[in-house]
């Protein structure tokens, strides 16, 4: 075998299992998903279905689809951020200012707390956050007499969960990444003279973007479609664009309108990477 | 001066911990108490954790949820990490079309996932004359490791963008068979990413409802299934206690894994 | 399900969890599918309910009087939202032998062909139901009955007694200025277009002007403290007194105050309010019919009925029998209140288009509540 040859049946055994996988119990069903979404009635209606593009013309038709869009971008947005702000120094100072048996420990406890119910995860944050929850109590408790403080129902508190929720993704992607650069090249930089500030910047930043890059896809692009916690935590300041999306499935079986909204709902996430993307290797340096 | 610093940094990873785990410290707190209503002031009764004894239900939801995350996990990691392998060790035309298609089974919201797939296995079943095919312990796990694999394929390959296949060639030159090599190279390398993205493969699924409410059969129901489903009329205290008996027996085995075993990645220098 | 149904398809039994096994390794294999079949045709000794959990079918005790009477278990499998129990139905046919239907959408399920006929003689109780309901066109299609009445309930308004020193009386309370911030809805399209209606004096089930009903639901802006999605999340809310009154249900009220002991009134306001009716149906092509009908009449029998709602809180019966039975107390009252019942509307089936359009105005009015 020729080492292109080897290499095309190397790349071909590591990739098919996990694609092929993909492709019987994703991609084909989301296929007939697309189909759907062209059409004018579900598929176990036993009427005959004709083509229409009126799904997506609602879209755009339907005043209320636009904000919603926005929230839900929005939210994606501040969600991502806070992740990073928080979880990257997390993730550095693990890498880089802990060593041994403790590594290993926290690098587990940040994992841990997701093996527990989303839903109960949930209802103990509204514990947490309303008047007379855990927050309210201690504040009280410090400072008598400080005005009641309630979170819950509120822009805020959908923050506050879902970054609660999407942390740990962050906080390993950076971690496996920066963990990855070798010390020496950051000895290397400040023996040249760079400031402490100037190695990161253009060290130990861009080496580390896969890991950023990595964290804000898994974080992002579920919360834009997220409609569990902003229902529950933001009472009524949490319309997203996924709540509607439900609703298509439970309330008005109307599968190809879901369907439609879905792939718009892909559709801008694909594009917010796709613009993002080229500008993010470009920081990365091709690295 | 460097002193105060690693206190300070140490300091900011408890204050991260304690945020990570406000919620699961309230949820075994109402675990141990008697209110029906996760109503305060705190009153300690075993009471929720007596009748999850006697619900058989219940605790068999939570070993068939333990069991498909497990082999969803050993699946999933696999075959997500090989991917990931090959998108980090070599170039070639697709790799970017094929790392866009990870994005569709996280973005595309897992009611509408589950729904397509509940569909599509109905008809595919139904073609191949054996209706019956489509729902069982076995679909549930073909939809749960695919939705587990984008999440493999990323966390691996934040690791990945830079992978040093120099190491691998310079070792298979000095004659180590393919075998030492990756035992002795590839391993350590991939080992952080590959024990976080088995944690975050075992969450997935431990946590997924509409797979499983739409392909599971008639009497047999998992953890999440009965959580959400008593949506409406809600649930009790019990769903704190199996969830806190589940995530104390992960964390005594975890730290366990810890004490004996490295996977941290520590690299020649670091120490 | 109880410990002694260990069998053939006993949750994690012996034989799933070798399935599980063979499942897994077929899969491991790259077969893509597993070479077996679930093995569900246990017929004789099972009985498949399919219903929302926590909904009267699946009491633990009352499943372990049904086994010694016939011999039966029963498992359960269960829904969030009636669109999910007809596709649940229309993607296994042959699967279900008794489904709890909503009468409002039974003749959808009838239409669809995924419930079959009832043959009401055996049923020994069905002589005992309230003809009101037993009779419903809801329940028939074709001269054949598809459904039997099961339970009843009202939709109303809840409200705490520490702060209504006496029950509201008309549905006008929701928007008094006074109440800033103190109101509830569920987030629910149907139901907050019907009370949009029943506001606006309009047919709750197909009212004429939409825009009037969206007007008004909009001015209950400035009051509305949350929106709630489940019993529970009403309870601990009213608990933690995020509101003082909101739309609730009866079985709920009455759970509310008898089990949880919360200072809540249930009332129907004069403009009225909300009725509805489920059913019990048997699935086409059952595996079981005849379990299914000895299931049905297990569950309008007044034994299980009485128990049912004085332990743990039900809506009403739809058998006379099993409410004249009933001991004396809130439930009793609130069911036979005739004035407030005939204040009730009655929920009625909907078009595709009317879901549509009333959802569509729901997430208009909550994108508005956002803002």
């Amino acid at each position: 075998m020729t080492p292109t040859t080897r290499t095309r049946w190397a790349i071909l055994t590591l990739t098919g299992p996990a694609y092929l996988w993909l492709a019987c119990t994703i991609f084909l069903p989301l296929l007939a998903m697309l189909a759907l979404s062209f059409l004018d009635k579900s598929p176990l209606v036993p009427k005959p279905a004709s083509f229409t593009l009126d799904n997506y013309g609602a879209y755009f038709s339907k005043g209320f689809y636009w904000p919603l869009t926005l929230w839900s971008i929005q939210l994606g947005f501040w969600v991502t951020f806070f992740c990073l702000l928080i979880g990257y120094p997390a993730a550095y100072a693990l890498a880089k200012r802990i060593k041994g048996r403790w590594r290993e420990a926290i690098f587990l406890l940040i994992v841990l707390p997701f093996w527990s119910n989303a839903l109960v995860r949930i209802f103990s944050w509204t514990m947490v956050l309303r008047s007379n929850g855990i927050v309210d109590m201690s504040v009280q408790a410090m400072f008598p007499g400080a005005p009641s403080i309630d979170l819950l129902y509120s822009y805020p508190a959908v923050i506050i969960g879902l970054t609660h929720s999407y942390l740990p993704y962050m906080i390993l992607t950076c971690y496996i990444a920066l963990q990855a650069i070798d010390d020496s090249l950051m000895e290397a930089g400040r023996s040249l003279g760079a400031t402490a500030f100037t190695t990161f910047r253009r060290v130990v930043l861009p080496l580390s973007l896969p890991g950023i890059i990595s964290g804000a896809a898994l974080i992002f692009v579920p919360v834009i479609g997220s409609f569990m916690e902003p229902r529950i935590l933001g009472g009524t300041k949490g319309a997203t664009l996924g709540m509607n999306i439900e609703e298509q499935f439970t309330v008005t079986a109307n599968w190809p309108l879901g369907s439609a909204l879905s792939f718009i709902l892909l559709a801008i996430v694909l594009i917010i990477f796709g613009i993002l993307y080229p500008f993010l290797r470009k920081q990365g340096g091709e690295a | 001066m460097k002193r105060l610093l690693d206190g300070g940094i140490r300091f900011y990873l408890v204050l991260v911990l304690v945020f990570l785990y406000l919620p699961i410290l309230v949820m075994a707190l109402f675990a141990f108490n008697k209110s029906p209503l996760y109503a305060l002031p705190f009153e300690f009764d075993l009471v929720w954790f007596r009748a999850l004894a006697e619900n058989d239900k219940l605790l068999k939801a939570g070993l068939n949820s333990l069991l498909i995350a497990l082999a969803n996990t050993v699946i999933a990691t696999s075959f997500g990490t090989m991917a990931a392998v090959a998108f980090g060790r070599y170039a070639f035309r697709g790799k970017t079309l094929l790392q866009a298609l990870l994005f569709p089974p996280i973005a595309i919201p897992w009611l509408v996932i589950g729904t397509a797939m509940l569909v599509f296995f109905f008809w595919t079943a139904r073609a191949m004359g054996v209706p019956g095919m489509a729902r069982g312990l076995h679909a549930i796990l073909l939809g749960h490791v695919a939705l587990s694999l984008p999440y493999v394929i990323f966390v691996v390959g934040a690791r990945l963008n830079d992978y040093p296949k120099v190491l691998e060639e310079a070792a298979a030159t000095l004659g180590a068979t393919p075998w030492q090599v990756f035992r002795r190279v590839s391993v350590p390398i991939l080992a952080p990413g590959v024990v976080a993205a088995a944690l975050f493969a075992f969450a997935v699924s431990f946590d997924q409802f509409v797979i499983s409410y739409f392909l599971a059969p008639p009497g047999v129901t998992t953890l999440p299934v009965e959580i959400y489903t008593s949506i409406r009329k809600g649930f009790t205290p019990e769903i704190n206690a199996i969830s806190t008996i589940i995530i104390a027996v992960s964390m005594g085995l975890m730290l366990i894994v810890a004490r004996f075993y490295r996977f941290g990645g520590e690299r020649s220098g670091n120490e | 399900m109880t410990g002694k149904t260990r069998g053939l398809n006993g949750g994690l039994g012996i034989v799933s969890r070798r399935k599980f096994v063979a499942g897994a390794s077929a899969l491991a294999l790259g077969a893509g599918v597993a070479p077996f079949i679930s093995r569900r045709a246990m017929a004789a000794g099972e009985v498949k309910v399919l219903n929302w959990q926590g909904y009267g079918t699946d009491e633990k005790w009352a499943l372990e009087i049904f086994k010694k009477a016939t011999g039966l278990d029963v498992v359960h499998d269960y829904y969030n939202s009636e669109s999910e129990m007809i596709t649940k139905l229309q993607t296994n046919p042959g699967t279900y032998d008794v489904i709890v239907t909503n009468s409002a959408w039974n003749d959808r399920a009838s239409d669809l062909g995924v419930i079959q006929p009832i043959d009401t003689a055996q049923i020994s109780h069905y002589g005992d139901l309230n003809p009101a309901f037993r009779d419903s066109p809801l329940l028939e299609a074709d001269g054949k009955v598809y459904g039997v009445s099961w339970v009843w309930g009202i939709t109303a308004i809840g409200y705490s007694t520490e702060v209504f020193k006496e029950a509201p009386k008309s549905l006008e309370t929701l928007w008094d200025a006074k109440l800033a911030k103190r109101v509830s809805l569920r987030d629910d399209a149907i139901e907050a277009v019907s009370f949009g209606a029943i506001a606006t004096g309009q047919d709750m089930n197909h009212p004429k002007d939409l825009a009037k009903v969206k007007e008004k639901l909009l001015a209950l802006k400035p009051n509305i403290a949350m929106l709630w999605s489940s019993e529970d999340e009403w309870n601990k809310s009213f608990q933690a007194k995020t509101f003082d009154i909101s739309v609730y249900w009866s079985g709920s009220a009455l759970r509310s105050k008898n089990n949880f002991k919360l200072p809540v009134g249930f009332v129907v306001p004069e403009e009225g309010a909300v009725g509805w009716f489920d059913g019990l149906a048997i699935g086409k092509d059952a595996p079981n019919a005849e379990g299914a009908h000895k299931f049905i009449d297990f569950m309008i029998d007044p034994t299980f009925y009485v128990e049912w709602a004085t332990k743990i809180g039900a809506p009403a019966s739809a058998n006379n029998a099993a409410m004249a039975a009933m001991p004396e107390g809130d439930d009793k009252t609130l069911y036979s209140d005739q004035a407030a019942i005939k204040r009730l509307q009655f929920m009625a089936p909907l078009t595709d288009e009317e879901r549509q359009a009333y959802s569509d105005l729901w997430t208009e009015v909550k994108t508005e509540f956002a803002k």
